[in-house]
């Protein structure tokens, strides 16, 4: 009974309540207002703002580590070109000194061959220390033979070296079948002439020669250049009032040189001997004497000796009278003939071109 | 016009002349002594293997396809084994020298320069003669001044 009129207490207590609240709200309905307040937050920048700027501040930074970043790609690129280009340039370089190297070790190979064959060849090789013989003297005494040297199996393993007893030389190329530039060497060299007169005949002679030449002695069309000249005033007979008046008569004081002007080479048929190195034919030109010029072509042999110098040997005749050298007569009894032979004995040395 | 006296003298001076180039031989150079003629010296070359080698020594004769640009050398020999030397070369005509300076060596085998190959080396009186693949020297001792 006490429990059911507690229930009943606390339902009309509850009822109570309900009506009590629906009382109050309809008293209060136009006085409440409901506000919906922002959280309030602490002062200062905003964060949208910042993350803006921080975006901004990225995306230039971007833009400048991409600009800075091509840049220096570019740099990287042209600095890989130019070490590509570079190591293209060592490498050719490379290849071109490997081909000296070759053509240098062909060459070696070459001499050694040669002096392999010559040893074969020369059992007993005659060989002497040089001196030069004065002008129109007597001939040299022949030169003793010599114990042929012994097999230079030993010098043969030296082509591997770096040269010649240990030096460098810029060259031991000698074609005599192409064309190179020769220089007179006037210590060895010698022209002259052999005259004949109602006494006796002389010959009148000089060293005081220079001169130079082109030539490929295996050219058929003989293509070659350059000249010889010879002292007028120099030429001597042995005689020293013999040559007073000679120098007189050829006027050396006013035309002191004897020149002879190369043409051309006439090789001779079959006169050229490339294996020995020898040649005949004729040499081509014009001869000024006396101030005169005229056409000569003076037959000649070409060869080459141990020293590697060419040698040319020639003779022509000429008349004085076509150079306009009066033909010396002492009284009208003791007479030279007007026909003199000119000759030449020539030593020129090849110029030596640096290994390419 | 001539006296008898004239002719008589003419005929005399025709005579004396006429003897005269008898007794005048001919002074033309024989064809083949018109080449200057390195003269070659007596050498008697004979092998120097072990020679010590010791002074100045140049060159006075290059031989071979050396002979093409080298023109002159120069070598001076110690005897402890080391050297010094000067070589004139010669290209696209323009001469220049060349030094060096190393060891040398002389036994059995020849001469070695600088631990290369041995090379043929033959002595004469005063003179050496060096045999090598692409050349031949032929020294002559100097002296220093």
């Amino acid at each position: 009974m006490t429990a059911r009129l507690l229930q009943s207490l606390g339902v009309v207590f509850v009822l109570g309540l309900v009506a009590a609240s629906f009382g109050a709200l309809l008293v209060l309905r136009d006085r409440v207002r409901i506000v919906v307040q922002q959280d309030q937050v602490p002062a200062g920048p905003d964060a949208t703002a910042l993350l803006r700027d921080d975006v901004l501040v990225l995306t230039r930074r971007t833009d400048e580590l991409q600009a800075a970043s091509a840049a220096n790609f570019e740099r990287l690129g042209n600095a890989l070109e130019q070490r590509a280009e570079a190591r293209h340039e060592d490498v050719l370089a490379l290849r071109a000194q490997v081909d000296r190297l070759r053509a240098q070790l062909d060459e070696q190979r070459s001499a050694v061959d040669a002096l392999d064959r010559r040893l074969q060849q020369a059992p007993a090789p005659n060989d002497a220390a040089v001196q030069a013989t004065d002008p129109v003297a007597a001939p040299p005494p022949p030169a003793v033979a010599e114990p042929a040297p012994a097999p230079v199996a030993d010098a043969k393993s030296a082509a591997k070296g770096t040269g010649f007893l240990s030096f460098t030389l810029p060259s031991t190329a000698f074609h005599f079948d192409a064309p190179q530039d020769y220089t007179l060497v006037p210590a060895l060299c010698r022209v002259g002439f052999d005259a004949k007169s109602t006494l006796h005949d002389f010959t009148g002679a000089t060293s005081n020669v220079a001169g130079h030449f082109r030539a490929d002695f295996d050219d058929p069309d003989g293509a070659w250049t350059g000249e010889v000249t010879a002292e007028a005033g120099k030429l001597v007979t042995g005689v020293d009032g013999r040559d007073s008046s000679m120098w007189e008569y050829l006027d050396a004081k006013d035309h002191p040189q004897i020149r002879f002007e190369i043409v051309r080479f006439r090789p001779a048929a079959g006169g050229v001997d490339v294996e020995r190195q020898t040649a005949r034919g004729d040499i081509v030109g014009r001869m000024t004497i006396h101030g005169q010029t005229r056409e000569l072509t003076m037959p000649v042999h070409i060869e080459v000796d141990p020293q590697k110098r060419v040698v040319v040997t020639g003779q022509a005749p000429l008349k004085l009278s076509d150079y306009g050298v009066p033909v010396p007569s002492q009284l009208g009894v003791i007479n030279m003939q007007d026909e003199v032979v000119v000759w030449v004995a020539l030593r020129a040395r090849v110029q030596a071109e640096t290994r390419k | 016009m001539s006296s008898p006296r004239a002719c008589a003298r003419w005929l005399a001076w025709l005579a004396a002349a006429a003897g005269t180039a008898g007794c005048i031989g001919s002074s033309v150079v024989a064809t083949e002594d018109r080449l200057v003629v390195p003269r070659l010296e007596d050498l008697q070359f004979t092998p120097a293997a072990g020679l010590q080698l010791s002074g100045l020594y140049e060159s006075i004769e290059v031989r071979g396809d050396a002979a093409v640009s080298l023109r002159k050398v120069y070598y001076l020999f110690g005897p402890d084994g080391s050297y010094t030397a000067a070589a004139l070369t010669e290209a696209d005509g323009v001469p220049s020298f060349q030094t060096l300076n190393g060891t040398w060596r002389s036994d059995e085998a020849g001469l070695s320069l600088d631990g290369g190959a041995p090379v043929l080396l033959e002595q004469a009186p005063e003179h050496l003669r060096i045999t090598a693949p692409n050349g031949v020297l032929v020294l002559r001792r100097g002296s220093l001044q």
